[in-house]
């Protein structure tokens, strides 16, 4: 554990040693972030309510989004590149280590711009007006389990890596197509696609299910989305290990 | 002495994609069987694609092999990394194990938790490896503002600081100039002394091997071609000599049986013994007799030479 | 014998693009589900606000869709990344020993790639929207979508290149980057048509030149014939192409000054 920590602590201070740009970074992203939500307030003033979603409704549902991308593309910024880490050989450096390799990894890089997310989140989910001391807690557990969806997502894709090789587009594709799901509401699906974003493209554990908690909380989904949760940790570390064994290190012909 | 690394038929395979997404089998070691005792100084050496970094790989815990068996220090690599991975220290030439935007020391503190070195004696182990590598305030410069060589350097420092038995070292000196090389090497057999670290050293620098290494091992293909002491690679497989001679004026012509002319400039003559058929004493003594020497010297072929023929031979 | 030359660089760069197709697979597999995505999402408010909206209709908004997310779809969503890469090591320092425009045939290259993802997310988009809501309203105006989108992207990535020099001076343009991008999506009317801004922001947003990167090739697939577009759009065009240019040449300067 001493080591995982140092580990975070090290990557915080190595992205904070560029601090001109780290402000310039976090301001850009809270700009970009705010392009979103403007664009769902211009829907809302024009449309009115779709399915019971309105400007509040979608602010919650940022909120929780912001954390998650600042917590899986921010703090734990090699999520993400996982398959590329793989194809690239870049898992030697790790597997040198007595470390647990998966854990090191996740933490091993901080990007910068996307902390600025962390900073939006909150921020966003008091513009929501849902705020009170049960859902302020509510936020906070939810956005937590939400991340470990989107990680866990990452972590399992990318370990596919592992097993087929490739230089992770699958990952790419994976995360760009969740990320872009979990941003919409989920009552704007229906029937099969619905099916699709509770099992192979997870969106709504990564915002539908946090964003009903907190407008409409409900012990059994909480009990739920916790259990799921974990699950999802246990699954992508599964995954991550057995395929450890096929890992091919980034030997140049091994591409040709 | 205790072995501290043994392979036994060690073998891995990888599948390729080839042209049109064929799928075929590239074996890049196969059955390599070798041991090293504790203490030792060894180079692994082979041409590019020959295996070495997939060894290393295996012996370090970071591939599965495909089949065979492999001992280091008392570890099964891949089934015990971890454990393992606290006893040796590894090098990679062309990858970091160093934070490019802090200085070294930063990083020493980091690896220190992970390998769970309680905090005064990293500091201990930080300043005597400051000593022996002349770190001088190497360690207090961010990683990115060092020159290769210093950079390698304080990588050096950081593959020792847990103690490891064994160093694995894989083409450590690709990129470094010449004085940077030597400085490196003459680190790492100060280490190899004073410690008692076994080094296990890829290169394709045959200067590493020589300045480094007392016992070669050469693969290709694979396949261990050559295994034993760098002294005798250079002795029992080429039976040749280099004779560089001067003569007063130019000879009208140089014929001698087992001797060829490789190289002529007007005085100066350049000439390969092939010692099996005529002992280097009797060319030598020819040469005296019957032409006006100016000077002459005898000297082994490079090693170079002896390590490229040994590629091209056919297994 | 330069336009040879950006036509070499423009095909190689098309075929790439197509000889390696994990890329161009993924950004046209994400194209359809934004497209799904977005037709639910207008599907639904249409429905609640009895049929149209600042007068699309379910029909004229999908297509609208297909035009405005091509558009932008069709370019390298890391080119500036890229650009930035090159400048940062000094990749840019040896282009520039070449007898040519750099920016010139940069833009040419990231042309050819571009318009390759176009032409395959589009002819998606095109199966999808007829499917859904049956063939473009207007069919004259589709004459003029087609042009206007090779403009808009053309646009793009002249705007893109002037972005990008922004590496010159500063060392991670990936933010920058960000804003851009942000500004395309809004108002650039990728994600929703410049007539359901307020008044006053759909008003600024003519003014810029993000419009004629998305909006105007979208507005014209949507059934509406408004041939004008088109000159505005070559208008910034030029005008973008020049400050990338000037942008590149200044840049250029710098690196030959303190020798990249």
């Amino acid at each position: 554990m001493r080591a995982i920590a140092t580990t975070m602590k090290t990557a915080l201070i190595e992205a904070w040693t560029n601090r001109k740009s780290f402000w310039l970074q976090v301001s850009f992203m809270i700009a970009n972030d705010l392009a979103i939500v403007v664009f769902w307030l211009l829907f809302f003033r024009k449309v009115g309510t779709v399915r019971g979603w309105d400007t509040g409704h979608v602010l919650v549902l940022f909120g929780v989004l912001a954390n998650v991308t600042g917590i899986a593309m921010g703090i734990l910024a090699n999520a993400r590149r996982l398959g590329q880490m793989v194809a690239d050989g870049e898992l030697d450096a790790v597997l040198a280590l007595p470390v647990d390799p998966l854990l090191y990894l996740l933490v091993r890089r901080v990007d910068t711009a996307l902390l600025g997310d962390l900073v939006f989140g909150p921020l966003i989910f008091v513009a929501s007006g849902h705020v009170t001391a049960e859902s302020s807690v509510v936020f906070v557990v939810a956005s937590l389990c939400a991340a470990a969806f989107f990680v866990s997502f990452l972590v399992i894709l990318g370990s596919v890596t592992l097993f087929i090789g490739g230089r992770g587009e699958q990952a790419e594709l994976g995360f760009q197509a969740l990320l872009m799901l979990a941003s919409y509401p989920i009552d704007l699906f229906g029937g099969f696609i619905k099916l699709l974003l509770f099992t192979a493209i997870p969106a709504a554990f990564v915002t539908g299910l946090p964003t009903r908690l907190l407008t409409h909380f409900d012990w059994g989904e909480a009990g739920i989305f916790l259990g799921g949760s974990l699950g999802a940790v246990l699954l992508a570390r599964l995954v991550f290990h057995s395929g450890l064994a096929h890992y091919r290190s980034g030997a140049l012909w091994t591409r040709a | 002495m205790m072995l501290a690394i043994e392979a036994r038929q060690l073998s891995k395979s990888f599948e390729a994609r080839g042209r049109k997404r064929r799928v075929r089998t590239v074996e890049a070691v196969h059955d390599v069987s070798f041991s090293v005792e504790e203490g030792e100084r060894l180079a692994y050496i082979g041409p590019n694609g020959a295996g070495k970094s997939t060894s290393i790989k295996m012996l370090t815990g970071i591939l599965h092999p495909t089949a065979g068996a492999a001992n280091v220090l008392g570890f099964v690599p891949w089934q015990q990394r971890m454990s393992l991975a606290r006893h040796i220290g590894t090098l990679f030439g062309q990858r970091s194990q160093l934070w490019a935007e802090l200085p070294a020391r930063d990083g020493f503190e980091l690896l220190a938790a992970i390998y769970k070195i309680e905090k005064g004696e990293a500091q201990r182990r930080i300043d005597e490896l400051s000593d022996v590598l002349d770190a001088g305030d190497l360690f207090d410069t961010p990683v990115r503002n060092l020159s290769l060589g210093q950079r390698m350097r304080c990588e050096l420092a950081a593959s020792m600081l847990h103690r490891p038995r064994v160093l694995f070292l894989d083409e450590p000196t690709i990129g470094l100039d010449l004085v940077a090389k030597q400085r490196f090497r003459s680190m790492i057999v100060r280490l190899n002394e004073s410690q008692g670290t076994t080094i296990f050293l890829t290169s394709h620098d045959v200067s590493d091997i020589e300045q480094v290494a007392r016992r070669v091992i050469i693969i290709n293909h694979g396949i261990v071609i050559f295994d034993d002491k760098v002294s005798r690679l250079r002795r029992s497989l080429l039976s040749t000599k280099l004779v560089e001679v001067r003569f007063d004026s130019p000879p009208a012509a140089l014929e001698l049986d087992g001797v060829q002319v490789v190289k002529e400039s007007g005085t100066g003559y350049k000439l390969v013994v092939d010692t099996e058929r005529r002992s280097i004493r009797e060319v030598l003594d020819e040469l005296l007799d019957h032409h006006r020497v100016a000077d002459i010297s005898v000297v082994d072929p490079p090693l170079e030479d002896v390590i490229a023929r040994i590629y091209k031979e056919k297994v | 014998m330069s336009w040879a030359v950006y036509a070499v660089a423009f095909r190689s760069s098309a075929r790439r693009t197509v000889q390696a197709p994990g890329q161009l697979v993924i950004r046209v597999l994400f194209y359809g589900v934004i497209l799904g995505v977005l037709s639910a999402l207008w599907k639904v408010a249409c429905v609640v606000n009895g049929g149209t909206i600042a007068g699309y209709d379910f029909r004229s908004m999908l297509w609208y869709l297909v035009a405005s997310e091509g558009a932008v779809i069709a370019i390298n969503p890391r080119l500036i990344e890229y650009i930035g890469v090159d400048i940062g090591s000094g990749g840019i320092a040896i282009e520039m020993l070449r007898p040519i425009s750099v920016v010139g045939l940069r833009i040419a290259t990231a042309l050819g790639e571009a318009l390759v993802r176009f032409g395959f997310a589009v002819s998606l988009g095109v199966a999808f929207a007829w499917f859904t809501v049956g063939p473009p309203p207007d069919l004259a105006a589709v004459g003029l979508a087609l042009p206007a989108a090779i403009l808009a992207i053309g646009a793009n990535l002249a705007a893109q290149h002037s972005f990008a020099a922004i590496a010159f001076w500063v060392n991670d343009s990936k933010a920058a980057w960000f804003l851009y991008q942000k500004l395309v999506f809004l108002v650039g009317g990728m994600l929703l048509p410049l007539e359901l801004f307020p008044p006053l922001l759909a008003h600024i947003s003519r003014f810029l030149p993000f419009w004629t990167m998305s909006y105007v090739p979208a507005r014209l697939l949507s059934g509406h014939f408004e041939p004008w577009l088109l000159l505005v759009q070559a208008a910034w065009l030029v005008a973008l192409m020049a400050g990338a240019a000037v942008v590149f040449g200044i840049g250029q300067r710098k690196l030959e000054a303190v020798g990249g």
